[in-house]
């Protein structure tokens, strides 16, 4: 599993909990992986859109213009499985050395 | 001491950053791409000193976006588009072109143009988009362009009208000396027109596809202007009689002309 799968499985699973718009998406993924810049996770997003795990709309943000939210597709909750069931493997496979 | 750069404000990143995703993304998927620039940007709670660190320069942000493939193909059609202002250029200020099977080397910058003005139309109206009404600039630009065309032409037409000696009192000497002043001018005017034209192709991709107009009304005076060119440097100044060349130029640049005008009006649709 790469650092890109990482940060895709994290930001399925954000979605996951429910619809959020960019910035909401951006900023605990930021905060987690400091030395990733936020651009490459909105690359990421849009590529997620690109590929049909996620969908966006427009919907009124607190109080200021409309936000732009994001949220996952079946497709999208497929891939988030896929990209679990590698993180357990991953996670199994390093606790056998003994990793904690 | 080293002078500290002033980080960029949220105004100048999103200035940038649009400039530079313009280029790269065809024109849908880079409004969309701004937009949700502009949202993030402008968060009330991002702190302006720290925006490049958090989000990278605005190349880097627009490079990763990029579909490689797609601007790797666009690059390809500015890279042959630009070439082909290049090579009239070339042609207008040496007057050696490169014949093929013999066919005369003053059709080379015509050559050009039947290659560059489909081709630039085709990818445009494939992958261009309006944005807005009409610029007024676009228009005054166009205009500059067709009066320095007409503008040579018109002196090219005075030129060969009556006979060298004639018209001259210096006989084929000052015919000379006016053949010269034109050259220099056409030389001149091409240069202009190979700017002109590749800042159309910049500002057709980035700003509006009718800009593209004006690159295509640049490679019509410029293969005229080629034309010409070559035509008064395989000529001989001895020959009292140029109203031939006119004859002979004339017939061959107004349907060169009337094809770059339609196409003009084309790309302005």
């Amino acid at each position: 599993m790469l650092k890109k799968d990482l940060l895709e499985l994290c930001l399925l699973q954000l979605l996951a909990g429910g619809d959020k718009y960019g910035y909401e998406v951006l900023t605990p993924l930021r905060t987690a992986f400091p030395d990733t810049q936020e651009s490459a996770i909105y690359a990421l997003l849009r590529g997620l859109g690109k590929s049909g795990c996620t969908q966006w709309y427009m919907a009124p943000g607190g109080g200021g213009p409309d936000r732009k939210y994001y949220k996952l597709t079946p497709a999208g909750r497929g891939r988030l499985e896929e990209l679990r069931r590698d993180w357990r493997n991953m996670r199994d496979a390093i606790a056998s050395f003994g990793v904690e | 001491m080293m002078k500290q750069k002033k980080p960029l404000t949220k105004v100048q990143y999103l200035k940038k950053f649009s400039r530079a995703v313009r280029w790269r993304l065809p024109p849908q998927e880079s409004e969309e791409a701004i937009a949700d620039y502009r949202e993030l940007v402008f968060q009330p709670e991002r702190d302006e000193e720290k925006l490049v660190e958090e989000l990278g320069t605005p190349a880097q942000a627009a490079h990763l976006i990029t579909d490689v493939k797609t601007y790797r193909r666009w690059l390809a059609v500015f890279a042959v588009l630009a070439f082909g202002l290049f090579l009239q250029t070339k042609w207008l200020w040496t007057a050696r072109g490169v014949t093929f099977n013999g066919a005369r080397v003053w059709w080379n910058p015509v050559l050009v143009m039947v290659i560059g003005l489909p081709l630039s139309l085709y990818w445009f109206r494939k992958h261009g988009q309006e944005n807005g009404p009409l610029s007024k600039r676009l228009l005054i630009t166009l205009a500059v362009v067709a009066v320095v065309g007409c503008g040579i032409l018109c002196r090219l037409w005075q030129l060969s009208g009556v006979s060298v000696f004639d018209q001259y009192p210096g006989g084929s000497y000052g015919f000379e000396r006016q053949v010269y002043w034109l050259n220099t001018a056409m030389m001149c005017a091409g240069v202009l027109m190979a700017f002109a034209g590749v800042t159309g192709l910049v500002l057709a991709k980035c700003r509006d596809r009718r800009w593209l107009a004006l690159y295509i009304l640049c490679l019509t005076v410029g293969a005229i202007l080629g034309f010409i060119i070559f035509v008064i440097h395989a000529m001989d100044m001895t020959f009292g009689a140029p109203e031939l060349m006119r004859t002979y130029v004339f017939s061959h640049i107004l349907p060169v002309g009337v094809i770059g005008l339609i196409g003009t009006g084309v790309a302005l649709c």
